[in-house]
């Protein structure tokens, strides 16, 4: 190209070249114009201009910072930048429900927001500066923010033990644990215990075929005339552990036949003495008897019974065994004796205790379940099954397999099917893209996911195998609570460091007590240094508080000290040698460190003082507001009539000082009492006696109360 | 030339487009659902009054040290108030606890009620319940009162909304 053309260019190419520039600009500066009407920093200047309108201006703009807040949690691997948006949130002068979100205060919770941010309990996006990305589901950010109502499940992600401030969790989880999800799937922080369904290696020896294939159609026994589930069922919110399969015809008479099949250990025929049987068949009205013997040993403590009051059917009795409506439908008699007599001979692992019997209360109490608790329609809808066929048998094995049903059932001779389900550990971390929710039109988001699967699996997947459940409403969102909760393995280790990991305990005594304590199953009702139910008082300390006296009598005869619960201490018929061993291994072992047992003796004690006590008690401190003495009083607290012959002085000095220390969370309000005034009010609880058990009690001890005991 | 001009403000045109993004829509959620915890109107159980965490703790508490006698049904059954002379108020009586400010709840709770002159069948709970603990029992009783509860307008503070 010649010189003095250089730089000449033709006006086409130099119009094309400005226009395009012109473009290229315009393009340039279509970024930082978006920039600038970017969402956050809307919100930016309205709180500036919101927080003008404010008589605290001042206050609530001192830490303004016009660019993006950010709350880092390096050992989470938390970026939280939701205070860029909702920057009144630690403001207390903008709680009040008038203030127009996203600049409303935050309601007080145990963690500060400065310190934690908000998608550590609340979920959604961190980093998102943008509110749809920041809160819902979008394709880049899959977690949506959780919704309030679900929120405890993030509690629990890091506080894998129970905390009072999250019941909902607590009983998802208690829940989960109850209903044998750990049958089938490995959960966090749930453990697979000893037992989870019954043993059913000699299932045929204990129920007939018929009754199996009546359970395995409708595990819930109790239905109302137009054959609607109405007591143990949906609207009663006792679901029974045992889950609803959709069986075929044909599955069904196979698996009743493989059952019926099971009769690994023979059962021993019952051989009753022949006057009594002789008395029975001669009086009928005998059976009355049975059923008083049944209340007075109070197996309605763990087992409920259908009563029907006024056209109303209602359960009465515990959750913690089967319920027993129809069960002389069920059991054969034979088994039922020897299931009394012995429950662990039949399930080793079962949590019924082994009474001690005699055989008049044996022989009345089985005739009255055989007789009254019976349903002659239970299994009037099934159909004649007659002897199982091996091709039968065959099928109903192959079948026990396919169903998982090992997954909670023993049978011997069949290996356990511990992770028949998927792992369930990290469920509440996982995203909707993780999900498979087939065609259905379940909406896509994992809560919705849970619940559908829980109370229909088959409606996200046709060929699921998992059972139904029938929850409550209130149940449901519980459980899917708690498995929102199970976020899997903690992603960085200061995560890890945070995690509050759950408590178990275990407590089982050797010894003597040991086998008392197996015996009559006392962990099932009451805790021990914190393992057990939670039925009955925690009898961690129970050495320090009882006396050995008034402990040997209770157990041989218990009554109530608390007059309005109807679950009561079942009657054992414990023996003497036994009611010392317990009595014993209390007073020894189970103290507790701020009871002195040896600080005051009860003759330090004076009438001055007892009167001094019993003027604080009824005047200045009106305890009868919510204890009894004689027949009159509230009934909050225990009724404290035979409190002398009850509480060791040290006990009760201690307790009024500070009943938390000793029990936490009871509900006794911890006063400031002088100590003249303790002195006092322990003196006047120490005269207050029942006189017949005292009498009993001497013979009973005879001076052991010193601790000599052999 | 003409059609570069075309392909080139097409291009632009497309990616000015892209440039602005349709919003995505928000759906509004459930009262009940953004909840921490509910409670039902003790006078009409179909009205369903939702709480929140520091509401909610106080129902925790209300149902572990309250409700024996300030309830007429109990979790255990039978209700302890005849028994408690006088009568004490049931917690969602606004008619009775709406004239009371939330101090005077603050020390009746703490210091029981024959500080304040009342029965001394009201024990003291300054020992057994914290701070927060007896603040979030007042934030429960006015979340289920019945009158509903209006707090007391401050003076100077005088926002511009309302």
């Amino acid at each position: 190209m010649p010189a003095e053309n250089m730089g000449k260019v033709p006006y086409r190419l130099r119009l094309a070249f400005a226009i395009s520039s012109v473009a290229f600009v315009v393009a340039l500066a279509i970024s930082p114009i978006k920039d600038l009407r970017r969402e956050w920093k809307r919100y930016k200047r309205e709180f500036t201009r919101f927080a003008q309108t404010r008589p605290d201006t001042k206050r609530l703009l001192a830490d303004f910072n016009p660019g993006i807040d950010q709350i880092w949690l390096p050992e989470m691997g938390v970026v939280d930048r939701c205070t860029t948006c909702h920057q009144g949130i630690s403001q207390p002068s903008l709680a009040a429900a008038s203030v127009p979100q996203p600049f409303r205060a935050h309601p007080p919770i145990p963690h500060h927001v400065q310190e934690w941010g908000c998608v550590v309990c609340h979920r959604g996006q961190g980093p998102s500066t943008e509110v749809a990305e920041a809160h819902e589901t979008t394709l880049a950010w899959e977690q949506p923010i959780l919704q309030t109502h679900f929120i405890q499940g993030a509690c629990g992600s890091c506080h894998h033990d129970d905390l009072p401030e999250t019941p909902q969790l607590n009983r998802g989880r208690h829940l989960l644990e109850e209903l044998n999800c750990s049958g089938c799937h490995r959960l966090q922080g749930i453990d697979r215990p000893v037992m989870l369904g019954p043993d059913l290696s000699s299932i045929g020896t204990k129920v007939s075929r018929e009754w199996i294939y009546k359970w395995l159609k409708e595990p819930r026994t109790i239905t109302d005339a137009d054959g609607n589930v109405t007591v143990n069922g949906v609207e009663n919110e006792e679901e029974p552990r045992m889950p609803k399969f959709r069986l075929t015809e044909q599955e069904l008479r196979a698996l009743s036949a493989f059952l019926t099949a099971q009769r690994a250990k023979p059962v021993e025929p019952v051989k009753f003495d022949t006057r009594l049987v002789a008395a029975w068949s001669k009086k009928p009205d005998l059976v009355d008897q049975g059923e008083v013997r049944f209340r007075q040993m109070f197996c309605s403590t763990c087992h409920s019974i259908a009563v029907t009051r006024a056209g109303e059917t209602k359960l009465v009795g515990g959750d913690i065994g089967p319920e027993l409506t129809k069960v002389g439908t069920k059991v054969k008699l034979e088994w039922l004796a020897a299931w009394l007599r012995n429950p662990q001979g039949y399930l080793p692992n079962s949590k019924m205790p082994r009474y001690e019997w005699s055989e008049t209360d044996l022989f009345q109490v089985t005739q009255y379940i055989q007789t009254k608790l019976v349903d002659t329609d239970l299994l009037g809808n099934v159909p004649q099954l007659g002897t199982a066929s091996d091709d039968e048998v065959k099928l109903g094995r192959r079948l026990f397999l396919e169903k998982g049903c090992a997954g909670c059932h023993v049978i011997e001779g069949i290996g356990s099917q511990k992770d028949f389900g998927p792992d369930l550990t990290s469920l509440g971390a996982k995203n909707v893209s993780q999900l498979d929710f087939g065609s259905s039109k379940v909406p896509r988001n994992l809560i919705s996911y849970v619940q559908a699967k829980i109370t229909d699996p088959h409606s996200v997947n046709s060929a699921a195998r998992m059972p139904e459940y029938h929850l409550t409403s209130a149940d449901l969102d519980a459980v899917t609570t708690a498995l929102l909760a199970m976020t899997g393995t903690p992603m960085t280790t200061g995560m890890e460091k945070l995690i509050v990991p759950g408590h178990h305990a275990e407590f089982h005594p050797s010894g003597e007590f040991g086998k008392v304590y197996e015996r009559y199953k006392c962990y099932v009702c009451h805790q021990f240094n914190g393992f057990g139910g939670t039925l009955a008082p925690d009898l961690s300390y129970e050495g320090s508080r009882a006396t050995r006296e008034w402990t040997i009598q209770f157990l041989k005869n218990p009554q109530t000290v608390r007059p309005t619960l109807t679950l009561r201490m079942p009657q054992f018929n414990m023996l003497d040698r036994e009611a010392a061993i317990v009595a014993d291994y209390l007073g020894f072992v189970l103290q507790h460190p701020d009871v002195n047992p040896t600080a005051p003796a009860p003759s330090e004690f004076t009438p001055q003082m007892a009167a001094l006590g019993k003027e604080l008690y009824e005047v200045k401190y009106q305890c009868q507001a919510c204890h009894t003495i004689g027949t009159t009083g509230g009934y909050v607290g225990p009724s404290l009539n035979n409190t002398g012959n009850w509480l060791t002085p040290a006990w009760i000095k201690a307790w009024l000082r500070n009943p938390q220390v000793l029990v936490p969370g009871t509900i006794e309000p911890r006063r400031t009492f002088t100590d003249v005034e303790l002195n006092a009010l322990t003196a006047y609880l120490l005269t207050l006696k029942q006189a017949s058990s005292t009498g009993k009690a001497h013979s009973a001890s005879g001076g052991a109360s010193a601790g000599g005991q052999k | 030339m003409r059609t570069r001009y075309l392909i080139l403000s097409l291009v632009l045109a497309i990616a000015g487009l892209a440039a602005c993004r349709s919003k995505v829509s928000t759906t509004k959620p459930d009262p009940l659902r953004s909840s921490y915890d509910s409670e039902p109107d003790w006078n009409d159980p179909q009205r369903i009054i939702p709480l929140n965490y520091e509401q909610a703790q106080g129902k925790r508490i209300f149902y572990q040290q309250c409700v024996w006698c300030h309830a007429d049904s109990t979790p255990a059954g039978p209700s302890n108030r005849s028994n408690v002379t006088p009568i004490p108020p049931l917690f969602n009586d606004g008619s009775v606890l709406d004239a009371q400010s939330d101090e005077f709840f603050q020390s009746i709770i703490a210091l029981g009620g024959s500080a304040l002159g009342k029965s001394a069948m009201m024990p003291p709970y300054g020992k057994t319940l914290t701070q927060g603990e007896i603040r979030s029992l007042i934030a429960f009783e006015r979340a289920i009162a019945v009158p509903p509860y209006q707090p007391p307008v401050q003076p100077g503070s005088q926002s511009s909304e309302k």
